[in-house]
């Protein structure tokens, strides 16, 4: 895979991850409960204490990390690249963890939150981990 | 010279990458750490005292106002659901002081019940407080001591307590009600209207003004927002 469509694929999934948490902080600032596609589980989700650090939702540090990604991989130094890939691997971790609240904590699953902490936070980090293995 | 790359553009060595990771790893552990010492894990705090005064307001099943009301305010609602607490508690008691009571506009409660087992069974019981035309006390009631989401605390000793409190509410055959065949029906069918409808959470409004169709307004987030959406639809 080129670093071309590398980087391209990295601003795609980070516009996507950008849009769930963007969605996610939007409803939570609206004061809207957020309705799932199946059963009441991002309400659930949403709504716990888990869902806020310090007042802040954890939809937002999503958008801040994804927005600080999007911003990086358009910068593009060698400095940016790893920038960019330590925040996605943060993003990973802390993604798993809030996978595993909501699987065994939590006890509900959001279609939003396991979009994001499966398949978003997971291939922004392959993306730009990768896209340290070639030059600038 | 044009050859050659500035050393800043080349890709990190090794050893960086590896120290950036293990900072990346040091940061994630030290986030879900703060994450938890930090977290809240106390439900809403109960309020003991009725926040607004239904007193002599007509009721007629799920709706709260003057039946020849003009404007109707339809609220889709779960018992459980903390923004709806929020607008309970916030937003209503003004609305109704200024629009409600006066006889201007009606509010029409639809129960949209998708939190979970607690919500389905508030939602059984307030439709039986409707069948007693009590139905506003007893969710005005359920939301002041609303607890954490599936938790069960939607209980039958706290909805005892509660419609105990509320006069003229008969206690015995509120709970009949809430466990009969009809309710149950009446709630599953209000559940599954709402969705096909594409209620997209709750709560969502819905003003009406006479017969014409209702329209959907902006989830309102205080009273002013929503007495200037009500005050259009009086001049409407």
């Amino acid at each position: 895979m080129s670093d071309r469509a590398l980087r391209i694929a990295a601003a795609v999934v980070a516009l996507g991850g950008l849009g769930v948490a963007g969605y996610l902080t939007w409803a939570h600032f609206a004061d809207t409960s957020v309705i799932c596609l199946s059963g009441g589980g991002c309400e659930t989700v949403q709504e716990s204490s888990y869902s806020e650090i310090a007042g802040i939702p954890v939809a937002a540090l999503g958008v801040a990390a994804y927005a600080a990604i999007l911003a990086l991989v358009a910068w593009d130094t060698p400095a940016a690249r790893l920038a960019a890939a330590v925040i996605a691997l943060v993003g990973l971790l802390f993604s798993g963890y809030l996978l595993v609240l909501q699987l065994f904590v939590i006890d509900a699953l959001c279609v939003w939150c396991v979009a994001n902490d499966v398949v978003i936070a997971p291939a922004l980090a392959v993306l730009t981990s990768l896209r340290l293995r070639t030059n600038a | 010279m044009a050859a050659t790359r500035p050393a800043a553009e080349k890709r990190p060595s090794g050893l960086v990458v590896v120290l950036a990771f293990a900072v990346a790893v040091a940061a994630a552990v030290a986030l879900v750490a703060v994450a938890l010492f930090l977290r809240d894990d106390g439900g809403p705090t109960s309020v003991p005292t009725p926040v607004v005064d239904l007193a002599g307001i007509p009721q007629q099943g799920t709706v709260l106002g003057a039946p020849e009301a003009k404007v109707t305010l339809i609220e889709y609602a779960d018992l459980q659901c903390p923004a709806c607490r929020s607008y309970a508690l916030n937003v209503f008691p003004a609305i109704v002081d200024a629009n409600v009571r006066n006889g201007l506009v009606k509010t029409e409660f639809r129960g949209f019940p998708f939190i979970g087992s607690d919500s389905l069974k508030a939602q059984r019981f307030v439709l039986a407080a409707g069948l007693q035309n009590k139905l506003w006390q007893l969710q005005e009631a359920l939301y002041r001591n609303q607890g954490q989401e599936n938790e069960g605390w939607v209980t039958d000793e706290l909805l005892r307590e509660l419609a105990g409190e509320i006069p003229g509410l008969d206690v015995e055959k509120l709970f009949a009600d809430a466990e009969s065949n009809e309710v149950a029906s009446t709630a599953e069918t209000g559940f599954t209207e709402a969705q096909a409808a594409g209620i997209p959470g709750t709560p969502t409004f819905f003003v009406k003004i006479g017969d014409a169709a209702p329209y959907v307004l902006q989830t309102p987030s205080d009273s002013a927002s929503l007495q200037a959406a009500l005050d259009d639809a009086l001049r409407g």
